[in-house]
């Protein structure tokens, strides 16, 4: 479908300059003299590479009906994430290049958004917030009570985080898995 | 869009205040007058890019068009012919068409000021002893200094931000290849578009953001709106400054060439009529005025909002506020 670039919005799915891309912001901008603009961050989906760009407002954009299927992550190697479409059983895999420091946090056997356009598996939808058990942490030092004190914690990925001194081993943590940071107790 | 109300940026809303109380003081000391202007007006400069909101005053069966005033501009010049001075006004402005965003609000603050007998260079340097006033009586921002502009001529910013030489940028022919070579859709559109696409998506992110505001001046003659240009016959004597890559606000050596001005005063109306935009009543009395001659001066505009979300360390407007509509 096209539509005009004013009425591009966050999350939607474009054709640019050849690739497909999510809008990760927009802004209406009014320059003063000319047309009206509309800013956007585009995050390419193959390459997971930001571009800024601004069009026209009133210049046509191409939108694409990208869908999200329900796929398990299974495995990962050196360089890659592998994931099963439990349905078809079809698996498909993105490189961790790509993917980026969220694969820290997948945890084997979890479900997943996977990013499809005509039936080609483009990239991950990283989850908002994952659930992962604290498997390696120190005690916290007596008498450290300033509050909002912080101390480094291993989750069952083997990624670690930092979390409030207070969480200990075998507790459940969630996490924003794009930011990496410590969001609560489970 | 609704209404909404929160107490939560209660100190923020107190930097707004600081700061306005702030740029009145600046102004008092430095002779400006403070100017009230109407809300409604009966009409309007046609400006071809500003879509406004328009309304109507009902008494029986008399009936009366009205606009909320997109910028002071018609006011304020009216009172320079005249012979006010240095004056300035800090209130609401209205543009419809522009949604709410992050740095933009279709009900917006301005700070408008002209002062007398000054180039748009001279008043660059009135504009950075307001912003230093401000900054020093707000106390509110260290990680930019407001001591002195980094300074870039737009051909400068071009050439270094987007790999465009001054050649291409003043040959609307070269500008036009160049943009296309660079991905730029060049269909159906003119020279004044481009330049500001290639200058939000290439340049505008680099400037304000090593410390120091950025001023960008000398901008193309085809972005002249109502400035003098310069003599070397490309160029206008106007500038833009930037914080963070944020647009903050402009000004220019007003152009007082009665006949330049008249001409592209129909130019614009034109353009809005062909545009289907609001085919409001023009201000008649704002040429005649101009007629008499406006004194020689610079005009700033400043967008209030975006000078405090600096000042307060935000980015966005609506954190500013404890009202908002959107």
């Amino acid at each position: 479908m096209r539509i005009s670039a004013g009425n591009l919005k966050k999350s939607d799915f474009v054709n640019f300059q050849g690739g497909i891309c999510q809008v990760m912001k927009a802004d209406f901008y009014s320059p003063g003299k000319g047309s009206a603009l509309m800013k956007a961050r585009l995050k390419n989906l193959i390459t997971a590479k930001n571009v800024e760009y601004a069009f026209k407002s009133n210049e046509q954009v191409e939108t694409l009906d990208v869908v999200s299927v329900d796929m398990q992550y299974i495995y990962k190697d050196q360089e890659n994430l592998y994931f099963m479409d439990e349905r078809t059983f079809n698996q498909v895999s993105f490189p961790i290049s790509v993917v980026g420091e969220v694969s820290r946090f997948f945890k084997e056997g979890e479900k997943m958004f996977v990013y499809m356009f005509d039936d080609k598996p483009l990239t991950i939808r990283p989850p908002m917030s994952v659930r992962l058990k604290i498997t390696g942490a120190d005690d916290a030092a007596k008498g450290d009570t300033v509050s909002g004190a912080k101390k480094p914690v291993t989750v069952e990925t083997g990624a670690t985080v930092m979390a409030p001194i207070f969480v200990k081993v075998g507790e459940t943590i969630s996490i924003n898995p794009e930011t990496g940071e410590y969001t609560g107790r489970v | 869009m609704k209404i909404q109300t929160t107490i939560k940026n209660l100190n923020n809303y107190k930097i707004y205040l600081q700061v306005e109380k702030a740029v009145h003081e600046f102004m008092e000391k430095n002779n400006y007058l403070k100017i009230d202007i109407p809300v409604l007006s009966p009409a309007l400069i046609p400006e071809s890019y500003l879509d406004i909101f328009e309304t109507e005053f009902n008494y029986f069966d008399k009936k009366q068009k009205l606009y909320l005033t997109p910028s002071p501009e018609i006011f304020l010049k009216r009172l320079l012919v005249a012979g006010i001075g240095n004056c300035y006004y800090l209130g609401r402005a209205y543009r419809n068409s522009e949604p709410n965003s992050d740095w933009h609000n279709p009900e917006f603050t301005m700070l408008e000021f002209y002062k007398l007998g000054v180039n748009y260079l001279e008043m660059a340097e009135e504009v950075i002893k307001l912003l230093q006033f401000i900054n020093k009586k707000c106390h509110r921002n260290d990680t930019i200094l407001f001591d002195r502009w980094e300074e870039y001529s737009v051909a400068e910013a071009f050439e270094k931000f987007a790999g465009i030489t001054e050649e291409e940028l003043f040959n609307e022919k070269l500008f036009f290849k160049k943009a296309k070579e660079k991905g730029y859709n060049v269909n159906k559109t003119t020279y004044e578009d481009i330049f500001s696409q290639i200058l939000a998506t290439e340049v505008e992110l680099k400037l304000g953001v090593i410390g120091y505001p950025t001023l960008l001046y000398d901008y193309p003659k085809q972005m002249a709106s109502l400035s003098k240009l310069n003599n070397d016959g490309k160029t206008a004597q106007r500038c833009e400054f930037y914080i963070n890559g944020l647009e903050i606000g402009g000004f220019c050596t007003e152009l007082n060439d009665y006949k330049e001005q008249e001409k592209r005063f129909i130019s614009e109306s034109n353009k809005r009529k062909s545009n289907n935009m609001i085919n409001h009543t023009i201000d008649k009395g704002f040429i005649e005025a101009l007629k008499y001659g406006l004194p020689f001066c610079t005009g700033a505009g400043i967008g209030f909002e975006r000078l405090v979300m600096i000042m307060a360390n935000v980015t966005s407007i609506d954190k500013l506020k404890l009202i908002n509509i959107s």
